[in-house]
């Protein structure tokens, strides 16, 4: 489904990485892991096309994203989910309405919002809380509204760059659950994170990067 | 497609109710440049009015000698409506001036009394489709061995001041339109960078929503919709504002401008073509605003960030 090719990208002077290269297949569930600065975010943001490579390629589904015009860089990004650290949330919109903003992104018909939207808060627990507002949730809450954000609109891909990071022990384990649970109804999920606690536990592909650099790449235990 | 502009208005409508200051500007000055623009077309309009009036009147008289017959008058009268820069020639008989005369004398019956046609020539009463004809024909008219003498109405003064009067009027429409132009496209600029600013601080208070928007595959049209949508807002208030204090103004007014301008139609009698100007005025002060708003926050848009 991925298929990263000799990936280098440097800011000035700092390598951020250099001469990436691995394959994700469409269903599976992998980590890319590393202390900070090692370039987990980076690589996200350049399957998102948020960032240009200096060298290499990306291909999503055979598609070279790194060489697609800019006006299609929306309709790429409507096929990829991206659940934030920071959760990205929009703090003027209830829950329900920042669910439903990825929906209006995407095109689909108004009536049809209310199921879809219902179904992913549901399945992320938060459908009796719907008309909350971001400042009236939890840090724990507002990552699962960023996930319920990047499942509604049904992606190939998930991205999630350190979903755990700023969530307690115990409700990023029940995230990871959650991620889990939508991994086995097919889709893809790459999460970035340097929680090795969590990546140990759950026992999935583990793309390690440090300075840069692939050190180490293999399948893990649960 | 309804839906999906649905959730821009209401966007935009949430983003005038949080910043309720930001907005008032926005429709003030807009109001106060539509007021102006619309009564700035009223004068427009009413002093093309007057100038026509004047340029398009019946404004000269050919007395015909009393001998003539009324062969050679029909001719000369033929010779006339043939010229391309004159039109609306008419007879008038003896009797009918005299009619005239008692009409205009009527408080004063003992005037009347004391006259009879013979007294009044027999005339040709026309008009020119330009004043600055009016000079030549007159000259060529003069010549005619039918005609006695050639007369000008009253109200334009006499015949080396007809020229005058008529370049002084067309001065002062003249006059209206440029420095009322100059006037309306300060005001125009003045709203176009308050537009500008408002939405620049608007994509500022924005730009976190605007940079997930983006990050979540919202196409550039989705993102700058609401913003344009809010701008148009403003706009037609202040469309809306300044065109109906203009008209209230120009309403209240009117009938003093009527009486005072007497049969010059400085605005139109019937109610149904004076809002029908209206209307035309509004109409294009709205497609105005509209552009004004659109290439605004389009311009705010792309100088705040590459969307």
């Amino acid at each position: 489904m991925l298929k990263i090719k000799n990936l280098t990208k440097s800011f000035g002077n700092i390598i951020a990485l250099s001469d990436i290269s691995f394959d994700v297949k469409s269903g599976e569930f992998i980590f890319i892991t590393g202390p900070s600065g090692s370039g987990k975010t980076t690589l996200l943001r350049l399957i998102l096309r948020d960032l240009l490579p200096d060298k290499g390629e990306i291909l999503l589904d055979d598609i070279e994203i790194t060489k697609i015009d800019k006006k299609d860089i929306p309709a790429l990004r409507q096929q990829i989910g991206v659940v934030f650290q920071d959760f990205k949330v929009l703090p003027e919109r209830t829950l329900r309405e920042n669910v439903e903003i990825a929906l209006a992104i995407l095109g689909v018909e108004q009536d049809k919002w209310h199921d879809r939207v219902d179904g992913v808060l549901k399945m992320v627990g938060l459908d009796t809380r719907s008309e909350l507002f971001p400042s009236q949730l939890s840090g724990g809450e507002l990552q699962r509204v960023s996930l319920a954000r990047a499942l509604v609109v049904n992606p190939k891909l998930i991205l999630a760059d350190e979903p755990t990071g700023n969530l307690d022990w115990e409700t990023a384990d029940k995230m990871m659950d959650l991620f889990e649970k939508i991994n086995k109804e097919g889709k893809t999920i790459i999460i970035a994170s340097h929680h090795e606690g969590i990546i140990d536990k759950m026992g999935k592909r583990v793309v390690k990067l440090e300075k840069g650099k692939l050190t180490d790449h293999k399948s893990k235990a649960k | 497609m309804k839906k999906m502009s649905n959730i821009h208005i209401k966007t935009a409508v949430s983003n005038i109710r949080r910043s309720p200051f930001q907005a008032i500007a926005a429709a003030f000055v807009l109001s106060l440049t539509f007021f102006v623009v619309t009564t700035l077309a009223i004068l427009v309009y009413s002093s093309n009015k007057i100038l026509y009036y004047f340029e398009t009147r019946p404004q000269i008289i050919a007395f015909l000698k009393d001998s003539v017959t009324s062969e050679s008058v029909s001719a000369l009268q033929e010779k006339l409506a043939g010229d391309v820069r004159i039109k609306d020639v008419n007879y008038v008989s003896k009797e009918e001036a005299l009619g005239i005369y008692k009409k205009a004398t009527a408080d004063n019956p003992l005037l009347s009394e004391l006259v009879s046609p013979t007294i009044f020539p027999a005339s040709l009463e026309f008009s020119v489709k330009e004043l600055s004809f009016a000079k030549d024909i007159i000259e060529e008219v003069k010549k005619d061995p039918i005609v006695d003498q050639v007369g000008f109405t009253a109200s334009l003064g006499p015949e080396n001041t007809l020229q005058d009067t008529v370049e002084r009027l067309k001065t002062i429409v003249w006059y209206l339109k440029i420095g009322g132009g100059a006037f309306v496209l300060v005001l125009t600029a003045s709203s176009f960078l308050v537009l500008l600013v408002i939405v620049s601080m608007r994509l500022t208070t924005r730009r976190e929503e605007i940079e997930i928007l983006d990050l979540v595959g919202a196409t550039s049209r989705f993102i700058k919709s609401p913003i344009i949508i809010e701008a148009i807002i403003y706009t037609l208030i202040g469309v809306i504002l300044g065109w109906l204090i203009s008209i209230i103004l120009t309403l209240y007014i009117s009938p003093s401008l009527i009486s005072y301008f007497k049969e010059i139609p400085v605005l139109p009698i019937d109610t149904l073509k004076l809002f029908g100007l209206f209307g035309i005025i509004l109409l294009g002060e709205i497609v105005i605003g509209i552009s004004l708003a659109i290439a605004g926050s389009q311009l705010a848009v792309s100088r705040a960030r590459k969307v």
